[in-house]
């Protein structure tokens, strides 16, 4: 009857399940171990962690080598993994002024407070294809003419510059957004988040979210019909190093349990609405797990836009509720699932219509559009 | 911060977490899919749900090792009821064998500890895709729907936060108006599958999606019904003995799926959901484990006819049948669904009272009022800058009375009937309906949910552009069936009379009642616009500019329909223009309003004749240019 009936379906199922197993784990080439990925391919493994919405490299290596390389479906790996973890503890709340900065840029300033640090990254490098035979031969002794001899002597100031927003403030050039009320973070996992929501379950939402989805949303802001996003000056861009801590479960003691790394973003915007105050700028902010830039910056632009737009459009709920790669993905892929009984009534619904037209009711000359038009 | 901590290592919590850390370190297999917090959770979610009947309850919705779409909600809330002496049956299609189904009972047997049956007659718990078994379930069975949208209203709104106030206003008019206009395009409502219902009198609620043919099995059902959208995050529920309508007209039947003659080629039934079998024009029962026992004679066949929906099978000689212009007749009384709402004998004299009413645009509020009016010239406040757009405006208008407000564009006059309508909040001042508590609530005090109600049938507005009142991608007589249907009218043939009925008393060609209003004139549409503010015959009607955007030709018939409509009913009307021959033609007495203050007022006769303030007579000396 083959898959829609598919009679002995668990025999298919086991059978597809050792398919993809042989030809994954016993493909003939060497085996990829957890080491190799999370230093391979180290973006892969931090886009897997900032979509999954939790941080462990070696969990995430394991879930992208499962998923041969597919990263939604090793975030849902990841996330349903959790699933089956109880929560033991809440941490403290992270202070990113704490970072440990590995890169970090301020496009807005000439010479901002602290470094222009590049750090690692392949901005100013040619995309030029490199097809090495074997491993590469082992690091020159000598750096590369240009390229500090070691590790620069760093000082404490310059591992930990003043940021953009603080600049802003100094020169009043910023709005205040801070509230004296400081409410719990919203968790988006425990409670689902709908317009109109907090800011927090917004940041949260695209922390989480699919890296495409996001650039495409904040693409669409951009050049879409909406419109959200007007100035595109980034403030300042990191990456680096926060401590991880938690309250010790028996001295109640905030305790350092490990160390993450975050790409974190603060972008500008120019107010300039009716009710705004159009002397000043406003700072969106954004930050997600790993090194992950595209994302990071897109949020800030799209934090700003939806606290500006995103009532009076469909912004919130799109930040909300679209983008999502589990949410989004899911939804696709179970358009593969058999749909013959729901089918089966849409086509009576026609062949009712149909009838009742040859029974002799002409069609009407002039048809309105649909009042409403479903997808489910 | 929600900071778990722990007192002492010899706390029962602290060993629990104890307990758990090891097991997480042991890093065998999984126990379960989901932590003992998440299912306490889903069932917290699971008794709301009961409790409120057809109503989504959100819950904290988890990943599961399906994706999202192939019953991860469904999945949860089978794991979050069930226990090791449950028997699970699974079923995708109807079909015990299919891949998906087969999956997901493997995964919920294997993890909980559960028995695994086809056999819906042993089965505790029957998780579903898209049908509800043929045989019959009772208070033993807990049916777990896996639903992909939970959200009914979404094809007819798809802002999310406006189906959230539709729902707890139960403001479902939207809904009335798309099956309306299914009809009227189609013959026939076209749904197909997750059918809306309403559910026990009040939430409408998305069926799954099951086909029509089970739609009926939910209605007083023995057996508990829960439904868990896993993307959606959401779990809603029909209890056993629960009233589940499908929404229908009274006078449209709800029709199941039927194929004539159709019988499947296995067991030969025909009282059941066909799904078609081969590319030859064959059939075969949805449900095998039914099929099966037919066949094998192990199924009560007389029992399940009784069950089967045989008397919603479609019957073109009772649809609606939507063409051709409804035969007019003076609408019967028992096509309105309740009494349109009267003053009290012994209420008030007035219909509508307007008491101080006054409207700031900017700082200051009744502070920034001094300094502004006709004596100085300005509506701009010299103390703050704000705009004083209206500032003690009161008047009251009984039944059968036409008052005009007139005055120069930006006069105040039309802020102050968006003030009472309610489409701007007023600065100060108080309104009173008598056909609310004959008066005595102050309506601008009334909450929002509340005054939107006031609009179905208590006060109408026409505004100057008929987009503002009107749906344009919406028939004619699906934007009256709007009115209508909000104030109760549930019958498809009464809506249609009464549609019929005010476009042809407004002079619009019965002909042109099922073309969306896009494609009517101006003059047209303004008509549609004050047929629909008539239907439900409020008490109050508020007249914006109504033929200000309009040629003058076609300006002096609506103004002459309106001269007749307000003539022969019982409403009291407010009209606003800046047209003395608008004012003359349609009002009794009349308010002349200049930078933002009432100057003069008086019986329009009067005024328009002997017209003392010196605005008056500029007002007067242009409308009789």
């Amino acid at each position: 009857m083959g898959y829609s009936g598919a009679r002995g379906g668990l025999e298919a199922i086991l059978a597809a399940e050792d398919l993809v197993r042989r030809k994954r784990d016993h493909a003939p080439a060497p085996w990829a171990s957890t080491e190799q990925i999370t230093a391979r391919f180290r973006l892969a493994v931090d886009r897997v962690m900032g979509e999954a919405g939790l941080y462990d490299e070696p969990t995430a290596a394991a879930a992208f080598r499962q998923a041969e390389g597919d990263t939604l479906e090793a975030s849902h790996l990841l996330r349903a993994q959790r699933s089956t973890l109880p929560r033991l503890a809440v941490s403290e709340p992270v202070d990113p002024d704490e970072m440990t900065v590995l890169r970090r840029i301020v496009p807005a300033f000439r010479e901002p407070d602290g470094p222009q640090l590049l750090g690692r990254t392949s901005d100013y490098t040619g995309r030029l294809l490199e097809r090495p035979e074997g491993p590469p031969q082992p690091p020159p002794e000598t750096a590369a003419p240009g390229a500090a001899a070691g590790p620069a002597e760093r000082t404490e100031a310059q591992r930990r510059p003043g940021r953009f927003l603080d600049l802003l403030r100094k020169n009043d050039l910023a709005v205040e957004g801070r509230t004296a009320d400081d409410p719990e973070p919203y968790d988006i996992t425990r409670k689902p988040a709908r317009p109109p929501a907090e800011r927090s379950a917004v940041l949260a939402a695209m922390a989480r979210a699919e890296s495409g989805a996001l650039v495409a949303l904040w693409y669409r802001s951009v050049l879409g019909p909406d419109g959200d996003v007007h100035e595109i000056t980034l403030g300042e861009l990191r990456h680096g190093r926060l401590p991880l801590r938690v309250r010790h479960p028996h001295t109640g003691n905030p305790v350092a349990v490990g160390e993450f790394r975050v790409t974190e973003a603060e972008a500008v915007e120019d107010l300039d609405g009716a009710d705004e105050d159009r002397t000043r700028f406003d700072v969106g902010y954004g930050l997600c797990f790993g090194h992950n830039e595209r994302k990071a910056i897109a949020m800030a632009n799209l934090d700003i836009a939806n606290r500006r737009f995103g009532r009076s459009g469909p912004l919130e709920q799109l930040l909300l509720l679209t983008i999502d790669g589990l949410d989004s993905g899911g939804f696709l892929e179970h358009l593969k699932l058999p749909h013959y009984v729901t089918f089966r009534s849409m086509v009576e619904r026609k062949q009712a219509m149909r009838a009742a037209a040859e029974a002799g009711e002409d069609p009407p000359a002039r048809v309105a559009e649909p009042a409403g038009k479903d997808c489910r | 911060m929600n900071t778990t901590t722990y007192d002492t290592p010899q706390s029962p919590q602290a060993s629990r977490v104890g307990a758990l850390v090891a097991a997480a370190d042991a890093g065998g297999p999984a126990a379960g899919l989901l932590d003992e917090d998440a299912k306490r959770e889903i069932r917290r979610a699971c008794l709301a749900a009961v409790c409120v009947p057809g109503y989504q309850v959100p819950f904290g919705s988890r990943e599961m090792p399906v994706a999202r779409g192939w019953g991860s909600g469904g999945l949860q809330v089978t794991l979050g009821v069930i226990g090791t002496d449950d028997t699970v049956k699974v079923i995708d299609q109807g079909d015990d064998a299919g891949v998906n189904a087969t999956n997901l009972r493997r995964m919920i047997a294997q993890t909980t500890g559960c028995g695994e049956s086809a056999d819906t007659r042993e089965a505790t718990v029957v998780q579903t895709r898209h049908r509800v078994p043929e045989e019959a379930l009772d208070d033993r069975h807990v049916l777990v729907y896996q639903v992909p949208v939970p959200e009914p209203l979404r094809g007819v709104q798809k802002s999310v936060a406006e189906c959230a106030r539709m729902h707890a206003e139960g403001d479902y008019s939207a809904m009335w108006v798309s099956l309306y206009e299914d009809i009227v395009r189609n013959g026939m409502i076209t749904a197909s599958t997750g059918y809306p219902v309403l559910v026990g009198g009040r939430y409408v609620m998305a069926t799954s999606p099951i086909p029509r043919w089970d739609v009926p099995r939910l209605h007083q059902a023995e057996h508990l019904n829960l439904f868990g959208a896993g993307r959606e995050k959401r779990i809603y529920a029909v209890p056993p003995h629960t009233e589940v309508r499908p929404l229908t007209f009274d006078d449209v039947p709800f029709e199941v799926e039927h194929e004539p003659g159709g019988r499947c080629k296995f067991c030969g039934s025909d009282d059941v959901y066909l799904v078609n079998a081969g590319t030859e024009g064959a059939f075969a029962c949805s449900d095998t484990e039914w099929c099966a026992r037919v066949q094998a004679g192990d199924a009560d066949t007389a029992a399940h006819r009784e069950r089967a929906p045989l008397a919603l099978l479609p019957d073109p000689t009772a649809r609606a049948g939507r063409r051709g212009a409804p035969a007019l007749r003076a609408a019967a009384a028992d096509d309105a669904p309740e009494p349109v709402r009267r003053p009290a004998a012994g209420g008030p004299e007035w219909a509508l009272r307007v008491d101080g009413i006054g409207k700031v645009h900017g700082a200051g509020g009744a502070a920034a009022v001094p300094g502004t009016g006709p004596e100085h010239g300005t509506a701009i406040s010299p103390s703050t800058g704000a705009v004083v757009a209206a500032w003690d405006v009161s008047f009251d208008v009984a039944p059968g009375e036409a008052l005009g407000l007139i005055g120069e564009s930006g006069s105040g006059k039309s802020t102050v009937l968006r003030c009472v309508i309610g489409d701007e909040p007023a600065t100060a001042g108080r309104v009173h309906l008598a056909s609310v508590d004959g008066g005595a609530s102050e309506v601008l005090a009334l909450p929002p949910a509340v005054r939107r109600r006031l609009r179905i049938d208590s006060m109408a507005v026409v505004y100057q552009d008929p987009a503002a009142g009107l749906d344009l991608r919406v028939s004619a007589g699906g934007n009256i069936a709007e009115r209508l249907t909000a104030a109760g009218w549930r019958g498809y043939h009464a809506i249609r009379r009464r549609a019929g009925e005010l476009l042809d008393r407004v002079e619009v060609p019965l002909s042109r009642m099922d073309d969306p209003v896009h494609t009517f004139s101006g003059g047209m549409r303004q008509r549609v616009q004050i047929a629909k503010a008539l239907a439900t015959e409020p008490p109050v009607l508020l007249l914006d500019e109504p033929t200000t955007g309009l040629d003058a030709s076609v300006a002096a018939g609506v103004l002459d329909l309106l001269r007749s409509l307000l003539a022969e009913r019982d409403v009291a009307a407010v009209v606003v223009s800046h047209d003395f021959s608008v004012i003359e033609a349609l009002t009794d007495r009349t308010l002349v309003m200049q930078t933002g203050r009432v100057v003069e007022r008086g019986l329009t006769d009067q005024l328009f004749h002997d017209p003392h303030h010196p605005y008056t007579q500029r007002l007067v000396a242009a409308a009789r240019r």
